[in-house]
């Protein structure tokens, strides 16, 4: 196999890339100056050398401890579970969020063979416990797939004889969407859960 | 609604066809193994995207082809009811066997999910092989509410799928024997979705079991039958979504330790059953143990009728009938009362196969003959 046809066959295995387009950017990358391609080299051998998971939490981390779970300004009696790490990412960038996280890594699925044991959970309830009533709520952040459900369904119940309230995120209507778009269950679950004007 | 125009290509042994379809409908005439029930098959598929005869989509393609495609144009039922005076919709679907590529088209807009698709042509089948679903298993009894409620139900058919996904992951739970709360966490999906699901399967027998009475006292000539809906949960008079899910709920806890033995979650919509019972000697008879084969028929032919009238409430379109061979097997006189009654209730299009002449009898002969041989209709 040609080295070109190599590093094709690599990239093709990045989501969301086929044959031709794994091909078009090796092309594009032998046609930009040398420079180019090194630093994307490093920064790809960097980031697999140097991104590992948050000790505490597990979120992606270049050290020990993760940025959130570095910076003591964060409020550290709200602990947002989410399934996966770059779903921090989504959070923290509405700028709204000010407590601590924690990555599960998945999600409960007996049919993948994925149970408690094989989730980052007792990592977050060590971190309950061990905080001495200092953290006072968890809120659950998993999808509002089958499995994510039945995953924040479980955490309540393991979560809530430590102590702290449990909380579930909100579920409608997305922001700035025609209701005659949204599908049927979505409206039914925004209507189960309208508030008071 | 009706079928003005239908194509076919490679669906079994239909090589290849344009047809233009009577009004009123059409009588197809051929022997054994020319055709007939393949071209009902071919039209109905285009209402579920699914074969009525449970055969899977690799094995409707023509022998030695690459795919199939249907396409009909509809003509729906205007406002006030006229039969055809509505919209003109053009539904197609193809299947490629390489890459088991399923494709659906609506006026040649492929819809977001291929379920959005379902239910927009309204046709009901009535086939031999309907007195399956009284004398065989309760699966088949499930699968036949399935298919009326999904076609005709808003919100039925997305329960129905998370009812399934989540009965999967809690029972492969059960079986890798996960510690009671692993499981557990399964138990509010299912008891919504099951809820839900139980909820609208109740609701549609209460609703519709007078009917399949009255018809099947109509076909038989003398004797009532009854139709119930049997739940996989003890629902102790519970009718609401609220009080079916609690019922559900409760019946996942009496049940633990069994389902901990068996592996799988032994009480839900899953355990369902629609019971058809005939009053004989002042006694109650199970149809599907005692019937004789000309009651279990009529008890099918019933079945079908009351779907046909759930088209009708539902959708607002006098459904498109597709009769095969219908009359195979009953008595003179059961067959009499059966042109009798559906002269009397469906009123819309017919498309009805026979192997002889002597069997078409339905509106007075006025039905358009077409021969078929070969896979090939002569109009």
């Amino acid at each position: 196999m040609s080295l070109i046809d190599r590093v094709a066959q690599e990239l093709s295995r990045l989501p969301g890339i086929g044959p031709k387009t794994a091909l078009r950017l090796v092309y594009h990358l032998m046609k930009r100056p040398r420079e180019d391609a090194v630093r994307l080299s490093q920064a790809i051998r960097e980031l697999a050398d140097r991104i590992r998971p948050c000790k505490r939490c597990g979120n992606f981390s270049e050290g020990e401890l993760c940025l959130v779970c570095a910076d003591h300004g964060r409020n550290a009696s709200v602990i947002c579970v989410v399934e996966e790490a770059y779903e921090v990412g989504a959070i923290e960038r509405t700028g709204q969020y000010q407590g601590l996280y924690h990555v599960l890594g998945g999600h409960l699925s007996p049919l993948d063979g994925i149970g408690p044991h094989e989730l980052n959970l007792q990592g977050l309830l060590d971190r309950i416990s061990s905080s001495d009533g200092g953290v006072q709520e968890i809120i659950v952040a998993t999808n509002a797939s089958v499995e994510g459900e039945a995953t924040a369904v479980y955490l309540e119940h393991v979560v809530r004889p430590l102590g702290p309230r449990v909380t579930r995120l909100a579920r409608g209507i997305p922001v700035g969407s025609d209701l005659e778009y949204v599908d049927g269950s979505t409206i039914a679950e925004a209507l189960t859960g309208r508030r008071e004007m | 609604m009706r079928l003005s125009e239908l194509q076919v290509r490679h669906f079994r042994n239909l090589a290849g066809q344009e047809l233009d379809l009577p009004a009123e409908g059409v009588a197809i005439v051929g022997e054994n193994a020319q055709g007939k029930t393949n071209l009902l098959e071919a039209i109905y598929y285009l209402e579920t995207f699914r074969s009525f005869r449970a055969a899977r989509d690799e094995r409707l393609v023509s022998f030695g082809q690459e795919f199939f495609r249907v396409a009909g144009v509809l003509m729906e039922d205007g406002a006030g009811g006229v039969v055809g005076g509505g919209e003109l919709v053009e539904v197609a679907a193809a299947f490629r066997a390489r890459g088991k590529r399923k494709k659906v088209t609506l006026n040649g807009q492929e819809p977001q999910r291929l379920g959005d698709g379902l239910g927009r042509v309204c046709a009901v089948v009535f086939s031999p092989a309907d007195v399956a679903l009284v004398s065989e298993g309760p699966g088949g009894r499930r699968r036949f509410l399935d298919i009326v409620l999904s076609l005709n139900v808003p919100g039925y058919l997305p329960a129905l799928q998370r009812f399934r996904h989540v009965l999967g992951q809690r029972n492969a739970a059960l079986r890798d024997g996960r510690r009671l709360e692993a499981v557990h966490a399964w138990d509010q999906g299912l008891v919504e979705s099951g809820g839900l699901v139980m909820e609208e399967r109740l609701r549609w027998v209460e609703r519709w079991a007078g009917e399949f009475s009255s018809h099947y006292r109509r076909i038989s000539g003398v004797q009532p039958a009854v139709l119930r809906y049997q739940p996989g949960v003890k629902l102790g008079g519970a009718r609401d979504r609220e009080g079916i899910a609690a019922a559900f709920k409760e019946a996942l806890g009496e049940t633990r330790d069994r389902e901990r033995r068996l592996g799988a979650t032994v009480v839900g919509p899953q355990r369902d059953d629609l019971i058809l019972t005939v009053t004989e000697a002042g006694e109650a008879r199970d149809l599907r143990e005692y019937g004789s084969g000309g009651q279990r028929r009529t008890a099918a032919l019933a079945l079908r009728l009351v779907e046909a009238a759930t088209i009708r409430e539902a959708r607002r379109q006098e459904p498109i009938v597709l009769m095969d061979d219908v009359l195979a097997e009953l008595d003179p006189g059961r067959s009499e009362r059966v042109m009798a009654l559906m002269e009397e209730e469906e009123t819309g299009q017919v498309l009805l196969t026979a192997p002889k002449e002597s069997d078409v009898r339905l509106r007075r002969d006025s039905l358009p003959r077409w021969r078929i041989r070969n896979g090939m209709v002569e109009c």
